[in-house]
């Protein structure tokens, strides 16, 4: 009787430890609503968006992330589908390990018509989304950052078909600073 | 026989190809519909937008930038010729019919989707003619070449900017260098990019700053013989400035020059001698620089150190910010330098034009600075012949013939008030130079401000300003005043309610145009600063108005489009009408 009253006490205390609200995550009222794309998201985004994980978390936490898969002709690619009734895009940030060229490979399996208005060097590149058809587009994005893509159609990016592309990396070398290695916001 | 420990592994890998299973079984595939669709540029949906320019830019030769002045029809460099006068021999609209003058054609792009900092992009172009076609640039990746005469695009250009780029003050871009065929121009994200002027299209795209580091870029580049210059913004974030020098042709990396020296470089002495302040120290090149061709030295002012108020991490005169440096152009040497604001801790900058004029037979450069004075020196070898005043300055005092400086009131913690404010008395925006009147002319911003000084922990990428100036805005009006380089004495000057800081733009007609914040965009008498003329242009005018001609008949252009760092100078205008409209005028 003394063993399982100790093991209790301790889960009790380790759960005071780390702190509630990881207690309450698992409510099964909680649990049903948690989006493994979201939880993905969070987990993913400190490696891929230093300094500003943040931000990105802030405004575009919907629909998960992808890292898009480096072909061997160079070109980096990924699929986006637009779910049903939904208005957003899953996923809705593509990481690219690097600047370079990106296919996307859009499905429609809404029941209403879009467009994937994406940026690219040179000029957006537009691709339209007819019901239950796919489109491709190619892109091209050289420096690293995060860049907006959404559907130009009726409301359809304010009620939240937004995504991003986010460029990791640094500039090449010969345009950066010469002056010792300065601290940044996350102490990297 | 099998042993219990088989069993667990055989027990283990089967769990394993039952979860591999269920995995498998939840990953949604990709649905097999049709490929209908493939992805077009946006501007090739409409027919008329996806044209080209007539190659009217391959006749643009290192001489004929040389000799801009002698074909007043085009405005063939940022300021129109290498001195930086921003005067036209042009006289077809003057002083006696500009009352007639009315709205040509006008462009505007609008906005699709989400742009960086919309709250604070402005439309500062300079607008560069050659030969009946306009290339103009806006802000966030925008360039265009347009039919001169009527506004047509011919075609377009966007250069793809991240959502993170750290713009200081504005999301803005002042305009494009063309030569040999070629548009060049600076991305909000450090890109110089050159262009096929007759297409559009990427002919070589070169990284010259560091967005991660806090840098990106917003002036107009600057074509020098066989070489484009670019410099770098971003002197909020800590960075240190640099001019960086590319082969036009190939877009090679011929030089870079660091505004801040390292240690043990010429002008160290001027920062401590422990730790890292020079890292730090600012000293941006964001405005387009001037050139002399028979001295061959290129004149680039050079902005505030950083951080911008608290001098007390950077003890020391800070060069060589807040200077002018004349630089040979071929390898970047600095032939001699000229200080404004020595250990400047009110955000005075040091990059406002240097205007080259010549006087009684002196080769001589006049500099409106932020910091309230304006300084004629001697061209050839950076002498002082006089600094005047040119409107209320309480930070310290410049005597006018040594140049010797006084400062008299620094930032404090408590806060203290100090005019001119943060924008400076003259801010980016170009002055004028008549060469029929002999006058300058400069737009004014009449402002004081409460500066505070606050400790800030330097972290790369990050705002670095130690401190906070906010402008005291019941107190403030805007001015163009036109000043005698001779004496430094006004002849006159014309009064608005809000500062002036948009470019004025002298012409032989003896007119000086203007715009103001609320979108008047106005032409006065040169000679007795009368105002003749006013046309509302729907939004606040930040940007430089241009004259050309084509077919014989003069337009007169101005980027209409308020925005950048209001906060700085005009904190009662953020709700000021908005826009990016070019509009063009001409007489019936």
């Amino acid at each position: 009787m003394r063993r399982p009253a100790y093991h209790a006490l301790v889960l009790l205390a380790s759960a005071l430890l780390v702190g509630c609200q990881y207690v309450r995550l698992l409510r099964p009222s909680v649990l049903k609503q948690l989006n493994p794309d979201v939880v993905r998201l969070l987990n993913e985004l400190p490696t891929v968006d230093d300094p500003n994980e943040a931000i990105v978390a802030r405004l575009f936490a919907h629909g998960g992330l992808s890292h898009a898969r480096l072909g061997g002709d160079g070109v980096f690619r990924d699929e986006i589908r637009v779910p049903k009734h939904e208005y957003i895009w899953r996923p809705a940030i593509i990481v690219m390990e690097r600047g370079g060229e990106l296919e996307l490979d859009f499905a429609n399996e809404d029941e209403a018509f879009h467009i994937a208005l994406v940026p690219s060097n040179g000029n957006r590149r537009m691709v339209e989304l007819p019901v239950r058809q796919r489109g491709k587009v190619r892109i091209r994005l050289d420096q690293p950052g995060y860049y907006w893509f959404g559907c130009p159609v009726s409301n359809h990016a304010g009620r939240g078909m937004l995504g991003l592309v986010l460029v990791k990396g640094e500039v090449p070398a010969e345009a950066k600073l010469d002056r010792p290695r300065m601290p940044r916001p996350r102490g990297g | 026989m099998i042993t219990t420990r088989e069993a667990a592994v055989r027990t283990a890998l089967a769990g394993l190809v039952v979860i591999g299973g269920v995995a498998a079984g939840c990953a949604t595939p990709h649905p097999n519909y049709p490929i209908t669709k493939q992805g077009v540029p946006l501007t090739a949906l409409n027919e008329r937008l996806a044209g080209s320019a007539p190659p009217v830019a391959r006749g643009v030769t290192a001489e004929r930038l040389r000799n801009a002045r002698s074909e007043p029809q085009n405005w063939l460099t940022y300021y129109g010729a290498y001195d930086g006068q921003r005067f036209s021999a042009l006289a077809q609209i003057n002083a006696s019919n500009v009352q007639q003058l009315r709205p040509a054609w006008s462009f505007q792009a609008g906005v699709i989707g989400l742009i960086a900092t919309p709250a604070t992009y402005a439309f500062e172009a300079a607008p560069i003619v050659v030969d009946g076609v306009m290339y103009v640039s806006g802000f966030d990746g925008y360039v265009w070449a347009l039919d001169a005469a009527t506004g047509k695009m011919l075609w377009q250009y966007r250069h793809a900017v991240p959502l993170d780029v750290p713009l200081c003050c504005g999301n803005v871009n002042r305009g494009v260098a063309v030569m040999n065929g070629k548009v060049y121009y600076a991305s909000p994200n450090a890109n110089l990019v050159a262009l096929d002027a007759t297409t559009g299209r990427t002919v070589w795209a070169k990284v010259f700053a560091d967005v991660r580091a806090g840098e990106s870029a917003t002036m107009a580049p600057l074509v020098v013989k066989n070489l484009v210059i670019v410099g770098s913004s971003g002197a909020e974030y800590g960075v240190r400035g640099h001019l960086d020098a590319f082969d036009a042709e190939s877009g090679e990396h011929r030089w870079r020059r660091y505004t801040v020296p390292k240690p043990g470089e010429p002008g160290s002495e001027s920062w401590p001698s422990n730790g890292l302040a020079w890292a730090t120290g600012g000293g941006t090149t964001w405005i387009t620089g001037t050139y002399d061709p028979e001295l061959d030295l290129v004149y680039w002012g050079t902005g505030n150190p950083g951080p911008d108020y608290d001098g007390t991490v950077r003890p020391g005169d800070n060069l060589y910010t807040n200077s002018v440096l004349a630089l040979d152009p071929d390898d970047g040497t600095i032939r001699w330098h000229y200080q404004w604001t020595p250990h400047d801790v009110w955000d005075y900058d040091g990059v406002n034009e240097s205007i080259l004029f010549e006087q009684e037979g002196r080769r001589l450069l006049a500099h409106f600075d932020k910091n309230g004075y304006l300084f004629v020196l001697d061209r050839t070898n950076g002498q002082l012949v006089r600094a005047s005043r040119f409107g209320r300055v309480t930070w310290g005092d410049i005597d006018a013939a040594s140049g010797r400086v006084t400062p008299r009131i620094i930032p404090t913690e408590q806060g203290v008030d100090v005019c001119p404010g943060p924008a400076g008395l003259k801010e980016w925006p170009h002055a004028a130079f008549s060469r029929s009147t002999g006058l300058l002319y400069a737009p004014v911003v009449e402002q004081c401000a409460t500066y505070k000084l606050m400790k800030t922990e330097f972290r790369e990428g990050m705002a670095y300003w130690g401190g906070e100036a906010t402008p005291k805005k019941d107190e403030q009006w805007g001015e163009v005043k036109a000043i005698d380089p001779r004496t430094g004495q006004p002849a006159w000057s014309w009064r608005f309610e809000h500062p002036i800081v948009a470019s004025v733009l002298a012409t032989a007609g003896d007119l000086v145009f203007v715009g103001t914040p609320t979108g008047e965009f106005v032409a006065l008498h040169a000679r007795t600063g009368a105002e003749l003329w006013r046309h509302q242009t729907g939004s606040g005018i930040h940007g430089n108005p241009v004259t050309y001609s084509v077919a014989g008949k003069q337009y007169v252009a101005v980027p209409s489009g308020w925005g950048g760092w209001m906060k700085g100078f005009a904190p009662e205008l953020y709700g000021a009408p908005r826009g990016n409209t070019l509009v063009v005028f001409a007489l019936p």
